[in-house]
């Protein structure tokens, strides 16, 4: 009776090992299939196998052969790894006749990797230096981080029509077929500037100007993503490259230049812009934008941020993001037939901007009812002790909703 | 269970965990103090386990022994009490008397709790005591030294202070004299007598501490009291004259080449920007507003200039406006400086800022802020 007792008990483990065995196998396979399947997906627009220009496609011819190489190796060391632990597994046998060394092998060993990394080396190298060519550059664009925002401005490019200089952020605005320079800095930490269909990652640094070519091939809109960790909401710091024909670019730049238009008196717009220059010219800038005794309206972002600028909001409706392109100024199906837009009718969706039909009314609406709450940031007015008093990013203002339906109206006559 | 070492880890373990739970409920700024704290924490309890394991290190019972016999006498307490003094005194005086006190107050316990746990490590006195040494003399020795060499550089620096300029630069070397001289001969009497050679140092130790302290009390030279009054080294003046202070030593060169936005040469009299990455000389430049950049002005005509940037205006007060005005020095003919500039609004309408030099009319570099 004792032995059948300890014969079940000995089954029962037996029985248990092979399940949890089983749902171990399982389990690897199940997320070994997900990550291969998640490699076949088609919205990824952060794609880095998918070249939308030159420079993008100098790293793609870089960086193909060299991941099949290294693809293959690591097959072959797989493989010869998984056969030894099966093959040599400990069965009883005696243990076999040790040696010490092969030079023959060892040498070998050496060479080829030595020589496959110096073949990956040359290249490499040659790549470099195209990407690093600013010679032939056509246009500048001054590109400069904050948390957790990128801040785009034109320099006076008259060839352009750029006769003033414009200021954006969160899309930065190119031309198609250009050669682009972005001169890249940063106001606080580190961060860095990647579009990945447009070309390879450069931080932007304090004190530095870091250059970095970019160029896209056609009309089109190519995401983007801070890659250094700068704080509370690095994950949020995105960004998009707007390439528009050189028809449409133009275009956009009249646009950009042309003066500001206050609203027309008894409209929930005017008070809007009330609202708008009591609350947010705090840090926001609107250009031209003037008070009623006629004095401009200069806002002193460097009094209330640690970083000093705020997103200047001039044009903001003709941007399709904010908050550091975190959120769409465009509703999920506006935004889906510009995405989706081919490249010949691309600019002309792009260009007519945000109208009230196409609002994210949603996600304004909640920014300006609670911004931190949206997108982590050091907002708490408690904790402000080591800044002086200075926030990063956007505080609550504790507006009503009275405030935010007026801001609403205002923000959408920034065409 | 517990000896006598691990008693002494397990306190300052304890009394980790204690500051990490008050850091993280009262203050919780910064990670990075739990992260010390917490990190502490586990270094102390990985010991305490270590020496609870080991039974600090003993093969036998002499530290149990050992636990019976009386302390020895110490001045540490009266040090800690006096640490606990000026903490407090502090708190209503200066900030530097209660940094003094906490100093004195931490030193005296760790003094004190690392002599009473060796106390009692063994039976034998003389190995107790060895183990002191070991553990304290390698915090003790570069303390003592820093602290020192601290003390008779302030000294010194008080002297050269009171007295006037050629006279600290005699004093100076006439001490540079003695120390070399004083070198001299210890290297070349080793048989010189120990308390010979202390006698020496203590008396130049204590000689320049005393002249330190009669130069403290005569005060700062009066020209140097006259230049701090009127500001005359952190004072800019940009005008095209030399200014008798500001000008005095320009700096000829710049080490942080790397770190330059735009580059502004005069040739031959001309006023030219180079801005990175954009080819060509500029007559504009655009920086972006709140930003820091770094311009380098190149100095390639024949005399002294310098570069003037003309920021606009502040308000100081409710209703006073002031310039803001930044410049390099005046520099000679292949000379170059830089210039950090940090402007935070754009300029007024029809109020451009420029960048110029003084004397040298009709060039200027006009600086747009979007």
């Amino acid at each position: 009776m004792r032995h059948q007792n300890t014969t079940n008990a000995l089954v029962t483990n037996v029985n248990r090992l092979a399940g949890m065995r089983r749902r171990v196998v399982g389990a690897v396979t199940g997320i070994a299939t997900t990550m291969f399947l998640a490699g076949c997906a088609t919205n990824a627009p952060q794609d880095t196998w998918k070249p939308k220009g030159p420079n993008a496609k100098i790293i793609d011819d870089l960086q193909k052969p060299v991941f099949a190489v290294a693809g293959i190796i690591g097959v072959i060391v797989t493989a010869a790894v998984i056969t030894a632990v099966i093959k040599f597994r400990d069965k009883g046998q005696p243990i076999p006749h040790q040696s010490h060394g092969n030079p023959a092998l060892e040498i070998t060993l050496t060479i080829i990797p030595a020589l496959i990394l110096t073949v990956v080396g040359v290249f490499t190298f040659r790549t470099v230096f195209d990407l690093a060519k600013t010679s032939d550059t056509e246009m500048i664009i001054n590109v400069t981080g904050q948390q957790w925002w990128w801040e785009y401005d034109y320099p006076v490019q008259n060839e352009f029509g750029i006769t003033q200089p414009i200021i954006s952020s969160g899309q930065l605005v190119i031309p198609a077929g250009t050669k682009v320079l972005l001169r890249e800095t940063s106001r606080d930490v580190i961060h860095s500037y990647w579009i990945p269909a447009l070309n390879g990652k450069r931080d932007a640094v304090p004190g530095r100007v870091h250059l970095n070519r970019i160029e896209a091939d056609k009309p089109g809109i190519y995401a983007g993503q801070c890659t250094e960790f700068c704080g509370l909401s690095h994950a949020n710091m995105r960004m998009e490259a707007v390439a528009l024909s050189k028809a449409d670019f133009a275009k956009w730049v009249a646009n950009q230049l042309k003066p500001y238009t206050s609203p027309a008196e008894n409209t929930l717009a005017k008070e809007g812009e009330a609202v708008f220059m009591n609350q947010c010219t705090r840090c926001h800038q609107v250009n031209g934008m003037k008070r009623a005794d006629g004095t401009p309206v200069i806002a002193a972002p460097d009094e209330n941020l640690v970083s000093g600028a705020a997103p200047n909001l001039s044009h903001l409706m003709s941007r399709n993001t904010f908050a550091g392109a975190t959120f769409d100024l465009l509703n999920t199906t506006c935004r889906k037939d510009v995405w989706g837009a081919d490249s010949e009718s691309f600019g002309a969706k792009y260009l007519s901007g945000v109208s009230e039909d196409c609002l994210n009314q949603t996600d304004l609406r909640g920014w300006l009812r609670n911004a931190p709450a949206m997108k982590p940031m050091y907002a708490n007015p408690a904790l402000l002790a080591s800044t002086g008093g200075k926030y990063r990013g956007m505080p609550n203002l504790g507006l009503t909703e009275s405030d935010i339906e007026k801001l609403v109206a205002y923000l959408l006559t920034l065409k | 269970m517990f000896s006598t070492g691990s008693k002494y880890f397990f306190g300052i373990s304890f009394l980790g965990a204690v500051s990490f739970a008050i850091y993280m409920f009262l203050i919780a700024e910064s990670a990075i103090g739990a992260t010390a704290l917490l990190g502490l924490v586990a270094a102390t309890a990985l010991l305490t386990a270590l020496v609870i394991s080991t039974r600090d290190g003993s093969k036998d019972e002499d530290g149990f022994a050992a636990s019976a016999a009386a302390p020895t006498a110490s001045i540490l307490p009266l040090i800690g009490a006096i640490g606990a003094t000026l903490l407090l005194v502090g708190t209503i005086t200066s900030p530097v008397v209660t940094l003094f006190g906490i100093v004195a107050l931490l030193a005296a316990l760790v003094e004190w709790a690392v002599l009473s746990w060796s106390e009692r490590a063994s039976s034998d006195v003389a190995f107790n005591a060895s183990l002191r040494k070991r553990l304290l003399n390698p915090i003790e020795f570069p303390v003592i030294a820093a602290v020192g060499l601290g003390v008779i550089i302030f000294s010194f620096a008080q002297i050269t202070l009171a007295v006037e300029k050629s006279v600290g630069a005699i004093a100076f070397i006439v001490l540079g004299s003695l120390v070399l001289a004083a070198g001299v001969l210890f290297s070349l009497r080793p048989s010189l007598k120990r308390s010979l050679v202390t006698g020496i140092c203590v008396f130049g130790a204590v000689g320049i501490v005393a002249a330190g302290i009669a130069g403290a009390g005569v005060g700062i030279r009066e020209d140097l009291v006259h230049a701090k009054e009127e500001g005359h080294y952190m004072h800019q003046e940009c005008g095209a004259e030399k200014s008798k202070y500001f000008d005095k030593l320009p700096l000829e060169g710049v080490s942080a080449t790397s770190s330059v936005d735009t580059h502004i040469d005069l040739i031959d009299g001309k006023l030219v920007a180079s801005v990175q990455g954009i080819a060509g000389e500029q007559k504009t430049i655009t920086i972006p507003r709140s930003n820091a950049t770094n311009i380098v002005f190149r100095n390639m005509s024949d005399g002294e200039y310098r570069l003037v940037a003309s920021l606009g205006s502040k308000m100081v007060t409710a209703d006073v406006k002031e310039d803001v005005v930044q410049c390099t020095q005046l520099i000679p003919q292949g000379s170059e400086q830089m210039l950090t500039l940090n402007i935070p609004k754009p300029a007024e309408a029809g109020k451009p800022f420029t960048l110029t030099i003084p004397g040298l009319a009709g060039q200027s570099i006009e600086v747009i802020v979007p």
